[in-house]
């Protein structure tokens, strides 16, 4: 119970919500209500009106009332039914929406580090995934929960009124239902479900690991260690399964049995209440018969609420995520143009760490200039790039743009920098409308401008839908070459002064990269370039070389002077050139 | 409704004569509950004393728990046979993956396989608890009540008769007109729920272009929209249970009307009615209950068909036909491939007219711009991938091979890819992979040998330390040292198959592996796939490929003596810089 509070203490995901949408939360708990209570109220008005009619009542129109109300029951069930179920849904869509983008605010503040933080897209995913965890929290929980309890609270007072003692005892009797089994259900499938999670998580980890690695497996002839292995987590699994179903057959027969004594129950106190007269016993029949359609209302509520410890998990994380907006006080813009970037004396350690990155690095790129970057990998390339946009603080010294500081230019990052990863995204949508996700405003014409720059539009006029046709989920539609050149000519557009070049080609064979290179310096002439890059092709198209090693820069120069100067140069670019031998 | 490879399950025949018999058992309880409770409540209208009706009172509890109970025995009856099902389906699955290898998980992705061992058998799980008892209990107990009604009022019972095939068609008719919508819009939708994943993963760019924050608005737009549609669609879908509520409701409410006139002009006597009364519901429960699950379990029913396709797929046969052993490779072997065909699909030729003989302890490089058909050849030639049957001849010392994926010929040869997969595990298991019984020294002598040492000295637990996906990260520079390791580790393996090793690698690793590399290539029969031309200098022949071909062959100075393909492509390569 602490659990559960605890869970809503600092919640900004499930309780604002209840509050924005409350008429409409309403509506949907008041019609959930009247479809259960047409359903009741259709065998209580039937009981009532056989037993009457079985009186043989000398005038037909003594059941005329209970005659239209039985059909009126009969319509209003299924149709407060359709109706709860259209408005539920909305009701629950209309918050997706807003999670929707509560979420992507939350997630976009990370922006840059995502791919460190957040690791990959599967990660993003379980945070989509979430989403519709809670979607389901107020379907299959809280809908069916609260409109129970509100039965529940009806018929104690509606019995009551007839009879306190009565009305105490069903108190007692429909809580075990509504209250004590749904507590004992979340009780012992809280303790399951975190073991079964972590048998599912083994399970998940060693089929992939089987999978992923499955080259080997076969090449090594270990046929017997590979199927072994699987079976403890199956059995594992199997064993649980079995005590899940077990453990909810007993559970829904446990209630029906309450409802069997509930039912017996009536029977004995009809007896003594409803049996003064005649006229009084006609109610007897209704009040019995009205139970049985409750059965369906209460049953769900155990299932529903043992659900919850998943749910739960959800909504712990999403309220993990860092929903502060930031801090903008300090932003700046550029007022002349870009004319030099400087490093000044840059330290650099990550937090969490004690190796020292950057010491005492210093760099200066004129407008216009073009320098290459390389080194071993963990060098700290990408971190000196991300000092660079800013996306990470110096922990000494400075990076400058002109005068300004970089950290306080954050809001005109766009127009300053324009960067080609390793992976440019490609959205699933048309070549068009990515392209000119460079420039919003730019035409169609200027946007065909840019791709014809590119050398894609020969290949994209071949295309039966040509500029229109769709990419597909993260450009799969395209070569690797051919989606850097859809990211360049979006770069193109948006037409910052200072590239990024982030290892563009990594994944490129050599022909498509040397390819690729030529264009890019062709195209990207006039700006200024700072170019990480894993090997030797394509150097001589840059003014300057760095070398980055233990936290500074161990060879400095043009290419030309390094091939002449440096024999590690030389032997790297020979081995490159494929004339080492 | 039942799919009939259900009734292939083994035992499921015997099983669903049971579950008919118990569902009639269950009908009649049902019957026999609403008979008693009746006659308790006419006792009472009549106004007699409790003690008159305690008799009935009990009888209807016992017909109350037994039905109750029946349902619990029938699940439980039923639940050995779905945990069996489900258990052997994911050990098929497992050994159906370990005999269509690798290229059928290039093919069909990881997680896809993974879900479909997991969570598709899962879905499986609950379709089959689901679907046989259901269906079941609908086709006996409605049965069972009506006759039972029939007897007491047949005019009650043929209305009831009538209206159960009109549910049923209703449900269908719209159902269709439900899935109609749902389809003409499934376009739209699919891209809809994408779109969100989408434009996650694409923040970092969108950051880039300096668009995110606006983007918030579009991502709440677009969802809106989704709602919309969604909303539509659900509209309808959700036509077919109001359909089904408003029969069976109005249903019962025209019964009681029908029951309370004929009291009033006396042809039937109360008892009788409140019977027909109470069981009305019960008619109906068994097909509501079907309904409200079976849109949950099409999934299921998918999942099931899904694996059922897996399994059935065709695996390479013929294994052993260079016996059980690994080969004994030695400097006067040879393989050779003559006319060679490969196709992935039937139609288009992958690789085509393949000539190649290796001897002894050679080095083949094999080049080619990137689509030329190198990493299909190295997986042809590791036997993960079967040339049409008929097509060339692939033959081992003299002895013809219907493939390659031969027990002997795939536990003679070491193969290392761009990214060797480094297994959950320590170091030190992850060297001896192929080794199991390895001891630790002679591990650490190969990790030595494969330069891993100074590495290892900074690790926690040294060769004990796990490494893999979610523990310590490991460099691809280092991962291919430790794949080179399992090679210094087990020298029986005389053949090895390189795909490109070093391609994503920076100049300055991979300057440094060589080192390491080019000791394993002595005494070995070596396949080197590669883009990187100092490579080439290694080698002692070489397959220059192009678009599937094998378009030059000869010995690196042999290829570079007269202008042909090996040439150009070097140039190309080159030139550019």
């Amino acid at each position: 119970m602490k659990d559960f509070f605890g869970t809503f203490k600092h919640d900004t995901w499930v309780m604002p919500y209840l509050r924005k949408y409350k008429k409409l939360l309403a509506l949907t708990l008041f019609l959930g209500l009247m479809t259960f209570f047409c359903g009741s109220a259709l065998m209580f008005n039937s009981g009532y009106l056989i037993s009457k009619a079985a009186r043989h009542p000398y005038n037909i129109l003594m059941i005329y009332v209970p005659i239209v109300l039985t059909r009126a029951f009969g319509i209003g069930r299924p149709a407060f039914r359709y109706a709860e179920r259209i408005t539920s849904h909305n009701w629950v869509l209309r918050i997706v929406s807003d999670f929707r983008k509560k979420l992507y605010q939350a997630v976009e503040k990370h922006a840059v580090a995502i791919r460190q933080n957040f690791q990959t897209g599967d990660v993003l995913s379980i945070l989509a995934d979430d989403i519709d965890h809670i979607e389901n929290l107020y379907l299959r929980t809280v809908f069916p929960t609260v409109i129970a309890l509100l039965m529940y609270l009806i018929i104690i007072l509606a019995l009551g009124y007839f009879s306190w003692w009565f009305g105490l005892l069903m108190l007692l009797m429909l809580g075990l239902v509504v209250i004590v089994m749904p507590l004992w259900s979340v009780l012992i499938n809280g303790a399951r479900e975190t073991q079964s999670r972590q048998i599912q998580q083994t399970f998940y980890t060693q089929l992939t690991d089987a999978v992923m690695g499955l080259g080997d497996w076969l090449i090594s002839g270990r046929q017997k260690d590979f199927t072994d292995r699987q079976d403890q987590p199956i059995d594992a699994i199997a064993k649980l399964r079995r005590r899940d179903h077990q453990f909810q057959w007993w559970r829904d027969f446990t209630i029906q049995i309450i409802f069997g004594v509930i039912c017996l129950a009536l029977l004995v106190w009809s007896s003594f209440y409803w049996t003064s007269d005649k006229a009084s016993a006609n109610w007897i029949a209704a009040f019995v018969l009205s139970v049985f359609p409750l059965v369906d209302a209460f049953q769900s509520v155990s299932q529903g609420v043992s659900e919850w410890p998943s749910y739960q998990r959800s909504i712990k994380r999403v309220n993990d995520l860092d929903t502060t907006p930031t801090d903008e006080t300090d932003q700046t813009v550029l007022t002349e143009d870009f004319n030099v970037l400087r490093v000044a004396d840059l330290d650099f350690q990550y937090t969490d760490t004690s190796r020292q990155i950057f010491k005492q690095l210093n760099l200066t790129l004129q407008a216009g200039e073009k320098l290459a970057l390389l080194g071993p990998s963990g060098t700290g390339k990408s971190t000196l790039l991300k000092l660079i946009l800013g996306d990470l603080q110096p922990t000494n010294g400075t990076v400058q743009l002109n005068d300004v500081p970089v950290s306080r230019l954050q809001n005109e990052r766009a127009q300053l920098f324009g960067v080609l990863d390793q992976q440019p995204y490609l959205f699933n949508t048309s070549i068009m409308n990515n392209v000119r996700m460079g420039n919003e405003e730019a035409t169609d014409d200027q946007v065909k401008a840019a791709l014809k720059a590119v050398e894609l539009e020969p290949l994209i006029t071949a295309l039966p839908d040509g500029y229109e046709t769709v990419v597909e989920e993260g450009g799969a539609r395209f070569s690797g070459g051919e989606r850097q050149r859809i990211a360049l000519a979006r770069i193109l557009l948006q037409d910052a002064p200072i590239i990024i070049l982030d290892e563009p080609t990594v994944s490129l064979d050599p022909i498509t990269e040397a390819h690729l290179l030529q264009t890019v310096f062709r195209v990207l002439n006039d700006k200024t370039i700072l170019w990480v890059t894993h090997h030797l092709a394509g150097i001589n198209n840059v003014d300057q070389v760095r070398f980055l090693e233990d936290g500074q820069f161990d060879m400095a120069g043009t290419p030309q002077d390094l091939y002449a100067t440096a024999p590690r140069f030389k032997r790297l670019y020979d081995l490159d050139q494929g004339q080492e031998d | 409704m039942f799919d009939p490879a259900l009734f292939k399950l083994p035992g499921m025949r015997k099983l669903a004569v049971w579950l008919s018999i118990l569902a009639v058992i269950e009908g009649l309880c049902i019957i026999a509950q609403a008979y008693y409770l009746s006659v308790a409540i006419v006792g009472l209208w009549h106004l007699h004393a409790l003690n008159t009706i305690v008799r009935p009172m009990l009888l209807f509890a016992l017909a109350w728990v037994g039905r109750q109970l029946l349902v619990v025995v029938k699940n439980r009856l039923m639940y050995p046979i779905v945990e069996k099902t489900s258990g052997d389906m994911r050990r098929q699955v497992m050994q159906k993956l370990y005999q269509l290898g690798p290229s059928y998980v290039a093919k069909t992705g990881t997680g896809n396989v993974v879900t479909t061992a997991l969570e598709g058998i899962d879905k499986v799980q609950t379709y089959l608890m689901f679907v046989v008892i259901k269906v079941i209990d609908m086709m006996v107990i409605p049965w069972v009540i009506l006759i039972y009604i029939a007897f007491l009022r047949w005019r009650e019972a043929l209305f009831l008769l009538a209206i159960f095939p009109l549910i049923i068609v209703f449900m269908i008719i719209l159902g269709y007109a439900a899935q109609a919508k749902a389809d003409r819009q499934y376009v739209g939708y699919q891209r809809m729920s994408n779109h969100f994943v989408d434009t996650l993963r694409g923040l970092p760019t969108l950051k880039q272009l300096g668009l995110s924050k606006r983007y918030a608005e579009n991502v709440y737009q677009v969802s809106e929209g989704y709602r919309k549609q969604t909303m539509a669609v659900i509209k309808i879908a959700m036509l077919s249970t109001f359909a089904l509520d408003f029969f069976t409701t109005l249903s019962i409410a025209v019964v009681a009307v029908f029951l309370g006139f004929g009291l009033v002009d006396g042809t039937i006597g109360l008892l009788p009615a409140l019977v027909i009364l109470v069981l009305s519901p019960d008619y109906f429960l068994p097909l509501r209950t079907f309904a409200n699950d079976y849109h949950a379990t099409l999934n299921g029913k998918n999942a099931f068909a899904d694996v059922q396709k897996m399994l059935a797929l065709p695996v390479p046969t013929e294994r052993l036909q260079l016996g059980e052993q690994p080969l004994n490779w030695r400097a006067d072997s040879d393989l050779q491939l003559t006319n060679v065909n490969f196709s992935y699909d039937g139609n288009q030729l992958a690789l085509k007219d393949l000539n190649i003989t290796a001897h002894g302890y050679q080095r083949i490089g094999i080049i080619g711009a990137s689509g030329s058909g190198k990493s299909t050849l190295i997986n042809l030639l590791g036997g993960f991938l079967s040339p049409a049957v008929d097509d060339g001849t692939i033959a081992v010392n003299g002895q013809t091979v219907s493939h390659l994926s031969q027990q002997a010929w795939q536990q003679s040869y070491f193969y290392i890819p761009q990214n060797p997969y480094l297994f959950h595990a320590t170091l030190a298991e992850n060297i001896a992979f192929y080794q199991p019984e390895a001891g630790l020294s002679a591990i650490g002598q190969a990790a030595e040998k494969a330069g891993l040492t100074a590495w290892i000295q900074t690790l926690p637990d040294g060769l004990n330390t796990k490494i893999g996906e979610g523990s310590r990260g490991v460099s691809g520079g280092q991962a291919q040292r430790i794949a080179l390791a399992r090679a210094f580790l087990d020298d029986s393996r005389k053949i090895l198959l390189f795909d490109e090793p070093t391609a994503h690698l920076d100049i300055e690793t991979e300057a440094e592996l060589k080192q390491t590399i080019l000791p394993v290539l002595d005494d070995h029969l070596v396949f080197f796939a590669t883009h990187r031309l100092h490579w080439i200098n290694q080698m002692d022949y070489v397959l220059v490929m192009d678009h599937g071909q094998i378009v030059e062959q000869g010995t690196p100075a042999e290829l570079a003596a007269h202008n042909g393909a090996y040439v150009r492509l070097r140039d190309e390569m080159v030139g550019a810089i």
